[in-house]
């Protein structure tokens, strides 16, 4: 494709008519709150506007005539049919219908009803005629941005890069890409957030050094630390809350409202007066960024209004507990980029929220030094995703190249439900691991692999991302197949697993496409949860292991002992049952140190008899070849 | 590592050591500087985003060679990985703590014992370490950090000893890395329980290891 392509597109807000012109490639923000569209034309990114304003409200009405409506106009819609009209979709995305957003009271939205098991949770919208998915509502979204990027640039899009929090699940990151294909979009690329709002500082302002990326948008809170230096952006660590925003804000003065007007906080059920509750809410906490003090009215949907007054002071005091969420992640995000608060050359403002007087004294409190809000903090992510897009699409610049991370670590189910982490949280993409399993019961002839996401030590905890099995394997005692995983993360985030067996040479693999809304846990609090059990987590992880492999080996042991009876030599027998009995007590206790020790001494009594045996099955299963060929074998790999 | 007439990525050698992958000694004298500025100019070369409309067998090297190239900065950046690393090119292989899926189970890796003297330092460190926190007492966590931070430099300056004698005396080495591997999780800890108990953020400054 050639270069020069797209540097040759015309005059900054004049229509390009030429069909052939290559290099229509756009960056899209789909905010919570406003969705934005850019593009790079002569070298510089810059937002397509409609009508004067970039922003479009991430807004949808649903018309009991079929209609769709999207925009500002869906905004004021949203008063008299607060039902038909979705807001905030961006938080129910990858959701189900027992996730904890589709079912928190102050709501103005009706869900279809759901079969069990169902992943998606759905709107009922058009006087509940129709239901749609998350994504189906983002992607209406996405059409109008489509349709503008397309009259401004004369011609179908080459590709998107659309811009997604970091600190999205799986889950959510395959609903939007899900969202782009629905709105016949190429997703060449999902880029977090705070990584395109780096993007477009690093280019256009030069900034060279780490900085921290602070934000925080209608609906979700990211936190990145990157390095910047010599056209290289290199992430060094992330982190955030995917349920914590303006919106969160909006909320928290909403209850306050409803409090001075004697109503209860979910507004008695009524979804007319929720709606109008948190508009009002919403304009007064925008009103407070300049203003100390505002005035609010409520315009209910019976036509009669209520008005009130709020003070800056008041707001501060109402969104304090929520910004405080903000602290342990970014703590975290420091810690894991191996740097103080102090290394960091500054802090810059990414999302509507950090607009806000105190959100900005709070992050001057917590990095000790005053943020960086240069770019116009709505539109940073969209031009970043531009400069994305365009070094996609034309590979024209050399000199730049992004290099981002897993925000949440991969691993596979062990025995005793026990989550072994393979990739770790924050590791550079693409990346990749090896890890070499092995049988657990005699006789076993196929592995049943679990890939889960996050962080803590229990699979219970973490999301399940896939299964998948390796069947095949023939028989043999315990611990001789030799089992080879391997995780490849590419530089899109997506994993793909493979596994091979090392004997028998038997392959699986998956590309992994989780099913979205799989658990409703949030990952943030999966994350969360590991840190304030890591002390329990970590020796009850231990003791399960041990005992796991207490219980494998015994198994294994007695079996042997039945089945090769004449391979024992003399004297040997007795040892084995002598160390059986000595584990069995150790298992039986909580000491995961004396459970160690006892296998040691029923493995160091039981070798010989082991070796013996191995090489027996060998013979059976690997014709005649010995134990000593098959384990270079296994080395050399 | 690109082809000179095609400038296209060729695949990777599987068997090509770290080392090679940055085409640098085979030691553990690393300059770090220089390390890090090769990194990212073979990152610039490398990454997939630079093939994302190349053709697939482009793709797949660029991505290959991505893979190794991360993996291997991983462990070189890191002196006690690239300590363990090198140990494991002379075929010593110090062990990870990971206990699950153990590959090690019909005895291909010997896993080093652990001095009694160790266990009783670590022990004892670990005590001083919930003491402070209980009472959170962050100048006494603060102290046993610095504490353990200096004897681990002077474990690693060890290793490092190690590595330049000649013949390199590797299994004093491997011995030390396992005293190092004991400290580095305390360090873990220690920081994890001291960030706890502090209330504003404060990052971790440079390792010793």
């Amino acid at each position: 494709m050639p270069v020069e392509a797209l540097f040759s597109i015309s005059e900054p807000g004049q229509s390009q008519v030429k069909q052939d012109c290559k290099g229509r490639a756009v960056g899209i923000d789909l905010g919570t709150t406003n969705s934005l569209v850019a593009v790079v034309q002569a070298g510089q990114p810059l937002c397509l506007r409609d009508g004067g304003s970039a922003l479009l409200p991430s807004v949808v009405h649903y018309a009991s005539d079929g209609s769709v409506v999207v925009g500002q106009r869906a905004r004021e819609l949203a008063l008299a049919a607060p039902q038909d009209t979705i807001a905030s979709v961006k938080r129910f995305m990858g959701r189900g219908p027992g996730d904890a957003e589709a079912t928190r009271e102050l709501t103005s939205y009706r869900f279809a009803p759901s079969d069990p098991g169902d992943p998606i949770v759905r709107f009922a919208v058009a006087g509940g005629a129709r239901a749609v998915t998350p994504m189906e509502v983002s992607a209406d979204i996405l059409r109008v941005l489509k349709a503008r990027a397309e009259a401004e640039l004369g011609g179908e899009l080459d590709g998107v890069v659309i811009t997604v929090p970091a600190y999205f699940d799986d889950g959510q990151r395959q609903a939007t890409r899900d969202a782009g294909r629905l709105a016949g979009l190429e997703v060449m690329r999902l880029l977090n957030e705070p990584t395109a709002a780096a993007l477009a500082y690093g280019l256009d302002k030069q900034a060279e050094g780490t900085f921290a990326v602070f934000d925080l948008g209608g609906g979700t809170f990211d936190i990145s630390i990157l390095k910047l230096e010599g056209g290289v952006f290199e992430v060094k660590s992330t982190g955030g809350d995917s349920a914590l925003g303006g919106d969160d804000f909006d909320r928290a003065v909403a209850g306050h409202i409803l409090r001075a007007m004697g109503l209860p906080s979910d507004a008695g059920g009524d979804a007319g007066v929720a709606r109008a509750v948190l508009d009002a809410a919403r304009v007064a906490k925008e009103a407070l960024t300049t203003e100390t003090t505002t005035a609010f009215s409520v315009g209910l949907p019976n036509g009669k209004s209520r008005t009130g007054q709020l003070s800056r002071a008041e707001l501060d005091a109402l969104v304090r507990p929520v910004l405080d969420r903000c602290g342990p992640p970014v703590r975290r995000a420091i810690r894991d980029a191996g740097l103080a608060a102090d290394q960091l050359s500054g802090v810059i403002l990414v999302g509507g929220a950090t607009r806000m007087p105190i959100v900005r004294s709070f992050v001057a409190e917590l990095f000790g030094k005053q943020p960086l809000a240069d770019i116009d903090p709505d539109e940073v992510v969209a031009l970043g995703a531009a400069v994305q897009a365009d070094l996609l699409a034309s590979g024209g610049r050399s000199d730049v190249v992004l290099m981002d991370v897993v925000p949440l670590s991969l691993g596979l189910e062990m025995m005793g439900g026990v989550a072994e982490k393979l990739i770790h949280r924050n590791t550079t993409v693409p990346c990749g691991a090896v890890q070499t399993f092995t049988t657990y019961a005699d006789n076993q002839t196929g592995f049943d692999l679990h890939v889960v996401q996050g962080e803590r030590e229990l699979v219970a905890d973490c999301r399940s991302l896939a299964r998948f099995k390796l069947g095949g394997i023939p028989p043999a005692p315990a611990g001789m197949a030799r089992l080879k995983v391997t995780f490849t993360v590419d530089a899109d985030g997506i994993l793909s697993v493979s596994a091979r067996e090392e004997y028998t040479g038997k392959e699986a693999s998956i590309r992994v496409k989780p099913s979205y809304g799989l658990t409703d846990d949030e990952v943030e609090r999966m994350i969360r949860d590991s840190f304030d059990h890591a002390d329990d987590d970590m020796g009850a992880r231990l003791l399960t292991v041990e005992r796991v492999e207490a219980e494998r080996i015994l198994g294994a042991t007695r079996v042997a002992l039945l089945a090769s009876a004449d391979l024992l030599v003399e004297g040997e027998r007795e040892a084995i049952e002598a160390g059986i009995v000595g584990l069995e007590s150790a298992k039986a206790g909580t000491n995961h140190l004396a459970i160690r020790g006892a296998i040691q001494s029923l493995d160091e009594v039981s070798k010989e008899f082991a070796r013996r045996r191995m090489n027996a099955a060998l013979e059976q299963n690997v014709r005649g070849q010995s134990l000593d060929t098959v384990e270079k074998k296994v080395t050399s790999q | 590592m690109l082809c000179v007439h095609c400038k296209a990525v060729q695949p990777s050698d599987p068997r090509a050591d770290y080392f090679r992958v940055f085409g640098i000694p085979t030691a553990f004298a690393v300059d770090a500087t220089e390390l890090e500025q090769r990194y990212k100019e073979l990152t610039k070369v490398l990454h997939p985003d630079r093939f994302a409309r190349a053709d697939p067998l482009a793709r797949r090297a660029s991505l290959e060679r991505s893979v190794q190239l991360n993996e291997a900065w991983q462990v070189l950046k890191d002196p006690v990985r690239r300590a363990e690393y090198l140990l494991s090119l002379s075929g010593i292989d110090v062990g990870e703590m990971s206990g699950v899926g153990r590959p090690g189970q019909s005895g291909e890796h010997a896993t080093l014992p652990v001095p009694q003297v160790l266990l009783m330092e670590v022990l004892e460190l670990r005590e001083a370490l919930a003491e402070a926190h209980a009472s959170k007492d962050l100048t006494e966590a603060e102290a046993l950090i610095a504490k353990v931070r200096d004897r681990l430099g002077i474990v690693m300056a060890d290793v490092a000893k190690g590595f330049l004698a000649s013949p390199p005396e590797l299994s004093t080495i491997a011995a030390r890395l396992v005293t190092v591997r004991y400290y580095r999780r305390f360090l873990d800890e220690a920081r994890t329980l001291w960030e706890e108990d502090t209330p504003v953020p404060k990052g971790r400054g440079g390792d010793a290891g």
